[in-house]
């Protein structure tokens, strides 16, 4: 039994690591905005058709692609708050519910139709790393490390460079950040960019293990929501641990019964803890 | 003398409803002036206008002779007009110090961080011990002393408090009340807005009555201080 439970759950835990990083892109949004960003999916995908496109094109290393796709996955994130999600911003959660979800519809309308929903896949391995009984495909490995490396950085950014500050006094008392000379509307446009970044760079790390079409992001914006509840909405780290709770969960639950009652799982604990600690199961911002 | 801060006409409000009724009201440079009247009168709402929270209807704000009212608030800052606003308006979740860098964030309070981070700490050496605790776990007088020190920060031309002394024990409002001297003899500029006014008249060069969103009495505070409605209203006389 442990020789597949062991393999299943490094498996389930690597995956963590990139559920961690979309859903801390969705969880950043709503920590300094209070938005949810019903577009986050489809901006996973795009993140994934980035890394091919570029891949299949010109033959660029996926890993260096995703820098290139995290710059994308910024300015498209800055332009959809300009154009969608600013004039909305102080009205109630329905109308930043109904913008971020037409530019949901708009992604998947012009995607579907430049693209198609044939599945895709990148040519593109790295060889397997095998320790002991559990055999991982690196590509899940280098994902992990770049999801480590992206969070540090992320903190780093946010906590000892000036614009990442202006983003934390922002999140905190908009207002006041106003008065004390902070752009706000600048900022808030910088931080909806990190947010699709995260989930821009998630796709990338997805696309080299996962074939995928245009509508693959929907799930993991679903896997996010339940990571952001476990995680408690608007904490960065939380979401990495509640990725690494969900992925090691997905991993285990195989070995005990059909992987179709993954999402019923899945969205039961996310009821429980609605129900039970609202706050999300690792706190949250006060 | 030339005002600093001019504000003639002033009218502005929330949504539909108007709140100042064309307010006259102008800043002496290296004064302290004040600015007085009960509940709900329109005291906030002025500041709110001038800062460029909230945007004005008709009339001007003039800084350096310079029209600043359709300007919005972030670019305040900038040119010297600062609040501290009513109600503190930390960044709770941040830092002492990481506060009093948000105070900072214009070019020339910038250039000078450092020199004013050591003045803001001389004049409230209690901040420099609390450095690196949150300001949300601050009790109420440190905060208070925060937010002025965070908007001394800015190094503004001129500062503008809003209800300052609110809820503090008599000690702090002393301390304070040596603070704002001290302020004065630097020659800085301020508007001090008070519902406390006795406290604000006696500080103060020049005051400001406020009734029903129009200023209604202005003069030396001595003098504004020895009226009779003055008296009957505010002083309890
Ligand atoms: N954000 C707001 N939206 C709508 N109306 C407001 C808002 N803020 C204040 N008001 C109204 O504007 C009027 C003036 O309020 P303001 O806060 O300027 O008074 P104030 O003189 O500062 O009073 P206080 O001394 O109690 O602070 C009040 O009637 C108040 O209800
Ligand atoms: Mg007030």
């Amino acid at each position: 039994m442990s020789d597949i439970l062991l393999p299943s759950l490094v498996d389930g835990l690597l995956l963590g690591f990139v559920y961690g990083i979309a859903a801390m892109g969705l969880s950043l949004i709503w920590g300094v905005m209070d938005v949810i960003n019903l577009s986050h999916g489809p901006i996973i995908a795009l993140g994934m058709f980035g890394i091919y496109l570029i891949f299949t094109n010109t033959g660029l290393n996926p890993y260096l692609a995703l820098f290139v796709v995290a710059l994308a996955g910024l300015l498209l994130g800055m332009i959809i708050y300009g154009v969608a999600v600013h004039r909305v911003i102080d009205a109630p959660h329905l109308s930043t519910l109904l913008a971020t979800f037409s530019v949901n519809m708009i992604i998947i309308g012009i995607g579907t139709a430049l693209l198609t929903t044939t599945p895709r896949n990148i040519d593109f391995t790295l060889g397997s790393l095998s320790v002991g009984p559990i055999t991982v495909p690196w590509t899940r490995v280098a994902a992990a490390f770049a999801t480590m490396l992206v969070t540090g950085l992320l903190y780093l950014f946010l906590y000892v460079s000036r614009p990442g500050k202006y983003i934390r006094a922002v999140a905190n008392n908009r207002v006041a950040a106003e008065l004390m000379g902070i752009p706000s509307a600048r900022i808030l446009a910088l931080s909806f960019g990190l947010g699709t970044m995260l989930a821009a760079i998630a796709g990338g790390l997805i696309a080299t293990f996962f074939p995928f079409t245009i509508l693959s992001g929907g799930s993991y914006e679903l896997k996010s929501f339940v990571i952001c509840v476990l995680g408690g909405l608007g904490n960065p780290l939380g979401a990495l641990f509640g990725g690494l709770i969900l992925g090691g969960l997905e991993g285990l639950t195989p070995a005990f019964m059909p992987t179709t009652w993954v999402p019923v799982l899945e969205f039961g604990l996310f009821v429980l803890i609605l129900l039970v600690r609202p706050s999300g199961l690792l706190g949250s911002k006060s | 003398m030339m005002a600093l801060l001019e504000i003639q006409d002033l009218e502005s409000g929330y949504g539909e409803v108007q709140i100042l009724w064309g307010v006259n009201l102008s800043l002496e440079k290296g004064r302290l002036t004040s600015l007085v009247g009960g509940n709900g009168v329109g005291k906030t709402t002025l500041l709110r206008t001038i800062t460029g929270t909230i945007k004005p209807w008709r009339g001007s704000v003039r800084f350096n002779g310079q029209e600043i009212g359709h300007l919005p608030a972030y670019r305040k800052p900038d040119l010297g007009v600062v609040l501290v606003p009513e109600g503190r308006q930390l960044f709770t979740d941040m830092s002492v110090r990481e506060n009093l860098e948000m105070g900072a964030t214009n070019s020339r309070a910038r250039a000078h961080a450092a020199q004013n981070l050591e003045r803001v700490f001389g004049l409230f050496p209690r901040l420099k011990e609390r450095e690196s605790q949150r300001a949300g776990t601050l009790s109420g007088g440190e905060q208070q002393m925060l937010a002025v020190a965070r908007g001394l920060m800015a190094e503004p031309e001129v500062l503008m408090f809003d209800e300052l002394y609110l809820g503090l024990a008599p000690v702090l409002v002393l301390n304070l009340f040596e603070t704002l001297q001290q302020l004065k003899r630097e020659g800085l500029t301020m508007l001090l807005v008070e519902q406390n006014v006795h406290m604000a008249l006696s500080v103060s060069d020049y005051a400001y009555v406020m009734a029903e969103g129009r200023i209604t009495l202005e003069g030396p505070a001595a003098e504004v201080a020895q009226q009779d409605e003055v008296k009957k209203a505010y002083l309890g006389i």
